[in-house]
């Protein structure tokens, strides 16, 4: 027995307002995803970067380490450099001060010098010369001077002087 | 209970579902992971920073290498250099009228450094030849010192003179830019 003349409609349960809200729903939880999403992404990147930035810090460290040595090390090349240039400029001076130092009159045969001294040979008119214009020099420039005269057959006399300077520490322990 | 449709009741049950999701998920997985990001994101910037410092104090270290490389280039080279008695005796000939290079003994270490000392006998026609000489090897291109005793000895017109020198190098166990000097 039919009621009505119209044929029904079958009844959905999405109905309008249902399909608004699984929208509203669907919109929602994409956006917490891509928001979820997005933290995971920059953390992992973060982490990635802090680790590039860490193996890169102790590359830096190594080499700012073997440059630190190198700087130290060409440093004290200089300054070993310097130290023996002056040397050789001070030798110099001294040498030419030594030959400066002796009297025209009086002539060398030999020179030797000691770190801690000097022994000259030669021969002087007269003990008198050698006294007054080599000995004197001598002594005011080393600590202890000997002196020693051979006659030579022409009147003349040889000599050899013997000359040294005492150690500072020797001098301090002495007193 | 009739003025309550099926359908609204659906809705509410949904909507409530959806809060209850977004409300545990935000709180139990978003709100950690965005802290996590905030504390990373500092700390990458402090460590950005302090890298940036670092990288700056290791270029500016890095100059200053180079600064001293080129500055003391000769003295470097020097170090560096084989001592080769044979050149060496070419070279500084004409300071005297005869020079003989005695061969060079066993290395010793000096201040970390490689010494050779050579002893050396050379004949010349007055001091001023010697000065000359002192002056050169300070310019020469190896690091040698001159050391005691120096001996001269009249023998007629020239001064035959003898002394030891010291040639410094790198030493080869610690810095291996050093390289052994040849035995004559």
């Amino acid at each position: 027995m039919i009621y009505s003349y119209i044929t029904p409609k079958k009844k959905s349960i999405f109905t309008q307002e249902v399909q608004l809200l699984l929208s509203f729903f669907t919109i929602t939880i994409v956006m917490l995803l891509m928001t979820y999403s997005f933290l995971v992404f920059k953390n992992y990147s973060f982490t990635q970067e802090k680790k590039s930035l860490s193996t890169q810090k102790v590359e830096l460290e190594k080499s700012l380490l073997i440059m630190k040595d190198k700087i130290a090390y060409i440093e004290k090349q200089k300054m070993l450099s310097e130290t023996i240039y002056t040397q050789n400029i001070v030798l110099k001076d001294s040498i030419s001060n030594l030959f400066d130092l002796v009297p025209l009159r009086i002539t060398l045969s030999e020179a030797q010098l000691l770190k801690n001294g000097l022994i000259l040979y030669g021969i002087t008119p007269n003990k008198d010369i050698y006294n007054f214009m080599l000995q004197a020099p001598l002594r005011s420039i080393f600590h202890r001077t000997y002196s020693s005269f051979y006659p030579a057959k022409d009147g003349w006399f040889r000599f050899v002087s013997t000359n040294y300077t005492d150690n500072e520490e020797e001098l301090d322990n002495d007193e | 209970m009739n003025s309550i449709s099926r359908q609204y009741i659906y809705l509410m049950i949904v909507s409530m579902i959806l809060f209850i999701f977004v409300l545990l998920f935000s709180f139990l997985v978003l709100i950690p992971s965005g802290k996590e990001y905030r504390i990373k994101r500092v700390e990458l910037k402090k460590l950005s920073r302090e890298f940036r410092d670092y990288s700056n104090f290791h270029n500016e270290t890095q100059e200053t290498l180079q600064d001293l490389r080129s500055k003391n280039r000769r003295v470097i080279t020097a170090f560096d250099a084989t001592f080769n008695p044979d050149r060496f005796e070419r070279e500084n000939k004409h300071y005297f009228s005869e020079l003989r290079v005695a061969s060079l003994s066993e290395p010793t270490l000096e201040n970390g450094f490689g010494v050779y000392e050579v002893n050396t006998t050379s004949q010349i026609s007055s001091p001023k030849s010697f000065y000359d000489f002192l002056d050169g090897i300070n310019k020469s291109e190896y690091i040698i010192a001159i050391n005691f005793p120096i001996n001269f000895k009249r023998d007629g017109e020239v001064i035959k003179s003898s002394f030891t020198m010291k040639v410094y190098c790198n030493n080869r166990d610690t810095n291996s830019t050093a390289s052994e000097s040849k035995k004559k």
